[in-house]
């Protein structure tokens, strides 16, 4: 993965050094909290329902042992003892105080971490392919544009200040596992009929308060057009985005106004007036990215590992997580592990700090030291050696991270809603856990097969419920909360908004009325198909019809 | 910001600690505290004035931030707003059950 070069590190340790000396000029009232703010800000620092949050980035959600062991000693020595690993890839601590802060800035950048383009409106926090490097249908790794994307955004000073923030989502597989298409700009590497490799980009799409789905903005732009086609994007919704409106400024916005074909003439005519050289970087410097993500020696091993058949074929809880949480890894006698972070009794996301050593270690010892968190809420060790599954299935059930349920219906996305965000208007915690719970049988999670519910509680729709099979958000009035369902939604390559029901429920009311869906799921569905396939075969009114006929 | 007061009924002043970041009530002896429980709850508007004045000059000496004022139910006593409820319960889902804004350890 990479590594820091001197630069890199120059500029970490510089911003740590300025933000020590802006914490200490606001609590001595040098500056006002008006001037401090956006400085917090650009460094993670939120001030949350409760307390501070600190927002920890992680680029493209890739992670090595030492930095997990980092963050599990800042959750120790600086918050409660647990982290929070976010929709973005991210990770969260909810109980910072200020004056710890930029101590754990150091800390964080003595482990080649830091909290940039997690706040405020610029270019965020690439986020890409969990799997990435590992999965069999990669055409290649996805983090080394997802690395160059990283270096030309930080602290860009033409994008410090966008009409509002940007998001930007990298996979290079057909299968979509990191949601481009609800991305500012979603990046698929591709290759043509003649092999070369190129970015089919697309543009203006988003979650929050108006769920678009991004359209394609170029089908297969030359690899060394990026930077500065790219540069062109953010030049013309620089210009064009609307400032007067904090909730039509997002790119989407601009895009539907203008019309996706007279977006692409702007951004063509932009592009004609750079010069593309002083833009992109030479071939060498992508050379160099590239080569920190090489693939790791992996062992020649036989195509099936007769000590995970044997295993198998004696413990079926442990033939189950196999079924449910691991994935075919490209390289053979490999496989992905997925650990669950949704345990019925643990907010979706939450991990200890116990918890992340214990990770560090099973990643150092069957992962090549490295590790993953996902965009819903999970972690992953991307290579792990068919041969050591079992001892680390048994590892992770010493510390109660051995749930099978990765896809299934308590494997759900969750913000953290009134329990913790100062922008919520209902709880989301609580409702996730009863529904976990409601459904905890393994067999029954198993025979209702995948299953996405995401929860946001509130219209910004950090839990992503617009593109949830079953999408549930969290409102409420004159004191009750209560809960609107959308249906048919989809986070993948076929991505979807899902179909708004009707009015709200109470979490009970809506716990039964999930529960017929699924019913009704089961009863009807044909041979084969998902919840989402039966829904839509069946259509809208057919669901909505059992969600709300409580007879 | 400034505590303006445009509430009904009882009001309660608030804000968070600028330091730990925590959310703290005004007292009656003017002072911050932790726990709802001590706030003023005030219909005065002379007193109300007094506590605007206090929170205004607590934001500019760097004490507390985002200090404003919220309507409390005078049956109950607790915030009117579902929000501000919040803020004094803690989460609901508090994974190491230590909320009660305490500081750390």
């Amino acid at each position: 993965m990479y590594r820091y070069d001197e630069f890199d590190r120059e500029v970490v340790q510089s911003r740590v050094n300025q933000f020590r000396g802006q914490v200490d000029r606001r609590l001595k009232g040098a500056i006002t909290e008006d001037q401090f703010k956006p400085l917090r800000l650009q460094n993670g620092l939120y001030l949350q329902l409760h307390a501070y949050m600190l927002r920890v980035a992680v680029p493209y959600g890739t992670l090595n042992s030492d930095q997990f062991r980092q963050l599990a000693m800042i959750a120790d020595k600086y918050d409660r003892g647990y982290g929070h690993v976010t929709t973005r890839q991210n990770i969260q601590f909810n109980w910072p105080e200020l004056t710890d802060v930029p101590d754990i800035l150091q800390d964080l950048a003595d482990v080649q971490m830091h909290c940039f383009q997690t706040s405020g409106n610029c270019i965020r926090n690439v986020t890409s392919d969990p799997y990435a490097g590992a999965a069999g249908d990669e055409i290649e790794d996805p983090r080394p544009t997802a690395e160059l994307l990283r270096q030309w955004s930080t602290m860009h000073p033409e994008f410090a200040f966008l009409p509002r923030k940007f998001k930007i989502a990298v996979v290079a597989s057909p299968n979509d596992r990191a949601v481009i298409k609800a991305h500012d700009i979603g990046i698929e590497i591709k290759a043509n009929e003649a092999g070369e490799t190129g970015f089919h980009i697309i543009v203006g799409g988003g979650l929050g308060r108006t769920p678009i789905i991004g359209q394609t903005l170029h089908p297969f732009l030359p690899r060394e057009e990026l930077l500065p086609y790219l540069e062109a994007v953010m030049r013309v919704y620089n210009r064009y985005g609307r400032r007067d409106n904090k909730y039509k400024a997002r790119i989407k916005i601009l895009v539907k106004e203008t019309g996706i074909d007279t977006f692409r003439d702007q951004v063509e005519a932009e592009y004609a007036t750079l010069t593309p050289s002083d833009i992109a970087v030479s071939q060498d410097e992508v050379d160099r990215i590239t080569a920190y993500f090489n693939p790791p020696k992996f062992e020649d091993l036989p195509q099936t590992s007769k000590t995970l058949t044997k295993h198998i074929s004696e413990d079926t809880d442990f033939a189950d997580w196999v079924e449910i949480n691991i994935t075919p890894h490209k390289a053979q006698g490999y496989s992905i592990v997925n650990i669950s972070l949704k345990p019925l009794d643990k907010a979706p996301g939450d991990i200890t700090s116990d918890q992340m050593r214990a990770v560090a270690g099973f990643a150092d010892q069957y992962s090549l030291g490295e590790l993953r968190t996902t965009h819903s809420q999970n972690i992953v060790l991307p290579h792990v050696k068919q041969d050591d599954l079992y001892a680390l299935y048994n590892a992770l059930k010493a510390e109660k991270l051995h749930d099978a349920n990765i896809g299934l219906i308590s494997d759900i996305i969750c913000c953290p809603g009134m329990d913790y965000c100062a922008l919520a208007t209902a709880r989301s915690i609580p409702l996730s856990l009863a529904i976990a719970q409601r459904f905890k049988e393994p067999t029954r999670q198993k025979t209702i097969g995948e299953m996405q519910i995401k929860i946001s509680g509130c219209i910004n729709a950090c839990g992503h419920h617009h593109v949830g099979h079953i999408g549930i958000l969290g409102l409420e009035k004159a004191g009750v909360e209560f809960y609107q369902v959308k249906l048919g939604g989809d986070a993948t390559e076929t991505a979807a908004v899902g179909d708004i029901t009707g009015p709200g429920f109470s979490q009970e009311e809506l716990i039964d009325g999930i529960e017929r869906m699924v019913e009704f799921y089961l009863n009807h569905k044909e041979d084969g198909e998902r919840f989402i396939d039966s829904y839509r075969r069946l259509g809208l009114p057919k669901f909505k019809e059992v969600l709300y006929n409580a007879a | 910001m400034s505590a303006k007061h445009k509430g009904k009924g009882p009001q309660a002043l608030t804000a968070n600690e600028l330091r730990e970041g925590f959310v703290v009530w005004l007292t009656k002896g003017f002072e911050w505290s932790l726990d709802f429980k001590d706030a003023l709850l005030t219909e005065n508007s002379d007193l109300i004035e007094k506590m605007r004045s206090f929170g205004d000059s607590q934001e500019h000496d760097n004490i507390i931030v985002g200090v404003y004022f919220i309507d409390v139910d005078s049956e109950s006593g607790l915030p009117v707003r579902y929000r501000e409820k919040f803020r004094v319960s803690g989460p609901t889902y508090d994974p190491e059950q230590k909320f009660k804004n305490t500081t750390k350890g």
